[in-house]
């Protein structure tokens, strides 16, 4: 029997955005059993490190993963930042687009529906509900509460089970979470990894991990300095869409779209809205909620073919070569590393971004495939590990573009090597709504093969002088051991007594270059 | 004057003695090991055979790459030396093998072959003289001629039809009595039996050598030792294609990759017989067509020095021109006894 449309949509229009999430989880990265709980591990420590760095506090996290049946976990996730007062616990942890707003600034990246994404996949997959303890300071006074509740999907918003008034020491925020259809692995994609890679890109960060079969892991920090928080800067002409002028337009509190262009864009002068406005004949003089569609792209489309200066880098926080050279040798242990922060550039002429890259070599550098070990490549976006959809990503192919062989490594698969890239941008360019694997921007691709033949030189010189110093001394080993038979040999040969050879076998061991060089057919 | 023994053992312990000396003198030893590669290789106009050109390469004691050399020589010299003066030989195997022993020794058998060959041309003395044996044993040999090998005489006419087979050991070989006036050496086993059966040592004064193919280094040997210790003139009597007018030129005039003891291998006074093309076309000889390797290896033998003369460049340019080839056993065309009857008179009478 057919349906009238208005039928049809009477179902559409009741559409949550937890209820459309409901439907569509692979949105929110849940999709598979590996993928889905690291994606829940990158939201909740995501979210952790961010509150921590915003409240000035050295991040300190705990993870307790159990497993109560096959794919049956519990997860206890507890941070120390600062807390989360009790009106907006559920509206953190129940509320998709909780506070989403156009911002211009660097940021781990999150659609705004990380921790309100992992409750949902909670209650989907188990029906229970989430428990949260928060300590926070309300003026002076350090205050704690638990709470159970559960997420109303049709309303979007959160069902309070219990609450009571719990005795607290410091700040913080536990999480407990019920999940199943989840599956831990110690793989590249596994959630275990996904921690290693945190700490290494957030050495400022310490995290301790108990897994399922109850191994306790603690990655230390590496450095006491907590990251300068990024501010945000007005989005350059060149890094936007008609779009996003159209949002602005909605949003602004300005009178005259010109004064919405200079205020909102960087490197916008007065100068620069007169020659748009000569150009293509808009009257921009008109209210900003006047603007249409079709001026609107008009405008992007003469932003390309203008000179502007480059974007402001100064929204730009890198880890710096130094933290990540902490970060990698406080995890992976390595005999070398060498880092690299390259300089501010540009993509799609109009946003700025900088890469970041470290190589080590040797130690726990690399991936253990039986009793070799594989180069492992950790690519990282605004300091988060991307472990999925390595694929078609910048980082990836950027790296594959290198000739390996000038660098002293003979084949990049088979070496004890760790090749770490992090891109820095107030806009990172994903491939997918995945944000796992990151556009092949020619811009891009020329800094990560920049930066990474960079340090690649250094790591070749080290691995050059180990190998000669190794040379040496097996050099020497072949003297000492060839040049007493060979006399006691020659010495029988010629029927005489076998000479006084130390004179002789230092000159030989110690001066190699000088003797011996044979014109040899 | 010093037997082929004194001189072998006097040049082996020279070698140690350079050594030990210059360690004396507080220098790096080093050892001269003349070059064998192709760019050192000469043919001789006047010896009329491939010898080493007189570049050379240094072992050095203080070169981490040479010493293992060296050593593998100075312990290849003793086992020689110890070989030498009791007597007895060994193969080349058999040397591989003793050396696993050794405090310095080979990776496989090649190594160990290509220390032999520095070993005989840095000390320019045959293998066989230092006691390292070849495998094979050399051609057989039919006829009036009478040798002795340590304390046993053997008659090369009277040692069973297929005749005396010449010992890896030739140099240790005394010839004692003959009685021909020439060596007829045949490629086949095949003809060496024809030539026994229809008695051609009796028609010829000869002696009748049976190559087996490629002459061994032992028959090239016992081929110039016959030539210049009995004055026999020597002749070849091959198939009539380039592999057979080549086995014909190692015997004249020595291989290259042979030429550091060409001198004692070559017998440049040595003739070929045929069966050349000019045999081919005058006795109308049952004959298969050239293949394209046959062609390809004639045009190669044209480049080669050793066969300069006006009478192999006309021979292969006719063979190239009639495009055939044929094997001496095709005589039998005319009868069994007519390769002894008729081509070899007619043949020796016109050399």
């Amino acid at each position: 029997m057919e349906r009238e449309a208005a039928e049809l949509f009477e179902e559409f229009k009741e559409l949550t955005a937890s209820e459309f999430f409901r439907r569509n989880k692979q949105m929110l990265g849940f999709s598979g059993k590996i993928r889905s709980l690291t994606m829940v591990f990158h939201e909740l420590i995501t979210n952790s490190l961010d509150a921590a760095e915003e409240a000035g506090i050295q991040p300190e996290i705990t993870i307790d993963l159990k497993r109560v049946d096959k794919d049956h976990y519990i997860l206890k996730h507890t941070d120390n930042g600062p807390g989360i007062p009790e009106a907006f616990i559920t509206r953190v942890y129940c509320t998709m687009f909780a506070g989403s707003k156009f911002r211009n600034i660097q940021s781990r990246g999150q659609q705004g529906l990380g921790c309100s994404g992992c409750v949902l996949l909670s209650q989907m997959t188990t029906g229970k509900p989430a428990r949260v303890v928060s300590r926070y300071y309300e003026g002076e006074k350090l205050k704690g509460v638990e709470m159970t509740f559960k997420m109303d999907v049709k309303k979007n918003q959160g069902l309070i089970l219990e609450r009571k008034a719990v005795e607290v020491k410091s700040t913080g925020v536990s999480l407990e979470l019920h999940f199943k259809d989840v599956s831990y692995s110690l793989s590249e994609q596994g959630a275990y990894e996904y921690i290693r890679r945190t700490v290494i890109a957030n050495p400022h960060a310490r995290i301790r991990f108990r897994d399922p079969t109850g191994h306790k892991f603690i990655f230390e920090r590496a450095t006491n300095e907590i990251p300068p928080l990024p501010k945000e800067v007005l989005p350059h002409p060149r890094g936007v869409t008609a779009d996003d002028l159209i949002f602005m337009a909605k949003h602004t509190d300005k009178r005259r779209f010109r004064s919405l262009l200079t205020s909102s864009l960087s490197r916008m002068s007065t100068n620069r809205v007169n020659e748009i406005q000569k150009i293509t004949g808009i009257d921009l003089n008109k209210r900003p909620k006047d603007m249409k569609w079709e001026e609107a792209e008009q405008i992007v489309d003469l932003f390309t073919r203008m000179d502007f200066m480059a974007p402001p880098t100064s929204g730009l926080i890198p880890i710096g070569k130094a933290q990540i050279e902490k970060g990698m040798r406080e995890i992976l242990n390595p005999e070398f590393v060498a880092t690299t922060t390259r300089k501010p550039k540009t993509y799609r002429g109009g946003v700025a971004f900088v890469i970041e890259a470290g190589i080590s070599y040797g130690g726990e550098s690399g991936r253990p495939v039986g009793e070799q070990k594989r180069a492992e490549i950790m690519r990282f976006a605004n300091r988060v590990p991307l472990t999925f959809d390595q694929g078609s990503c910048a980082i990836t192919e950027g790296l594959k573009s290198i000739d390996w062989k000038r660098y002293g490594i003979r084949d990049l698969e088979n070496a004890p090597i760790t090749v770490f890239v992090n891109i820095v941008s107030t806009n990172v360019p994903y491939l997918s709504t995945g944000k796992q694997s990151i556009a092949p921007e020619p811009e891009i691709l020329h800094e990560v093969r920049q930066a990474t033949m960079k340090i690649s030189r250094s790591l070749q010189k080290y691995l050059r002088a180990k190998k000669s110093a190794q040379e040496e001394a097996m050099r020497s080993k072949v003297f000492e051991t060839y040049v007493p038979v060979i006399l006691r040999e020659a010495a029988v040969l010629a029927g005489k007594d076998v000479p006084e050879y130390d004179t002789i076998l230092a000159k030989v061991t110690r001066k190699p270059k000088i003797l011996g060089d044979a014109h040899d057919e | 004057m010093m037997n082929r023994k004194d001189i072998a053992v006097n040049k082996l312990k020279s070698l140690g003695e350079r050594i030990i000396e210059d360690v004396n003198r507080m220098n790096v030893p080093s050892i001269k090991v003349p070059s064998r590669g192709t760019s050192n290789i000469v043919y001789d106009e006047e010896r009329r055979y491939y010898v080493l050109g007189d570049r050379y390469g240094r072992r050095s004691l203080g070169n981490v790459k040479q010493i293992k050399k060296i050593g593998q020589m100075v312990y290849m010299a003793n086992f020689c030396k110890g070989l030498v003066e009791t007597g007895k030989t060994a193969t080349l195997r058999e040397l591989y093998y003793v050396s696993e022993g050794w405090d310095i020794d080979f990776g496989d058998q090649q190594e160990s072959n290509i220390v032999g060959e520095d070993l005989e041309v840095t000390l320019g003395m045959t293998r066989e003289d230092l006691g390292l044996m070849p495998e094979e044993d050399g051609a057989s040999v039919y006829g009036k001629l009478t040798i002795q090998e340590d304390d046993v005489e053997i008659n090369a006419l009277k040692s069973g039809k297929s005749g005396y087979t010449i010992s890896p050991t030739i140099d240790g070989v005394d010839f004692v009595d003959h009685d021909v006036q020439r060596v007829i050496a045949v490629e086949t086993m095949g003809m060496f039996h024809r030539m026994v059966q229809e008695k051609a040592y009796d028609k010829f004064d000869t002696l009748i050598v049976g190559l087996k193919g490629q002459a061994a280094r032992a028959t090239r040997r016992f081929l110039k030792r016959v030539n210049e210790e009995l004055n026999l003139p020597v002749y070849v009597c091959n198939d009539g294609d380039p592999w057979g007018f080549h086995i014909a030129m190692v015997i004249i005039s020595g291989s290259a990759k042979l030429a550091h003891v060409n001198h004692e291998l070559a017998t440049p006074n040595a003739k070929f017989l045929g069966v050349t093309a000019s045999d081919i076309i005058n006795y109308d000889l049952p004959t298969d067509p050239l293949k394209d390797i046959d062609v390809l290896r004639l045009k190669e033998l044209l480049k080669d020095p050793r066969y300069r003369d006006e009478f192999w460049k006309v021979e292969i340019k006719k063979m190239l021109k009639i495009g055939k080839k044929a094997e001496q056993q095709s005589f039998s065309k005319y009868g069994l006894e007519y390769v002894v009857d008729t081509y070899l008179p007619e043949k020796l009478d016109a050399m």
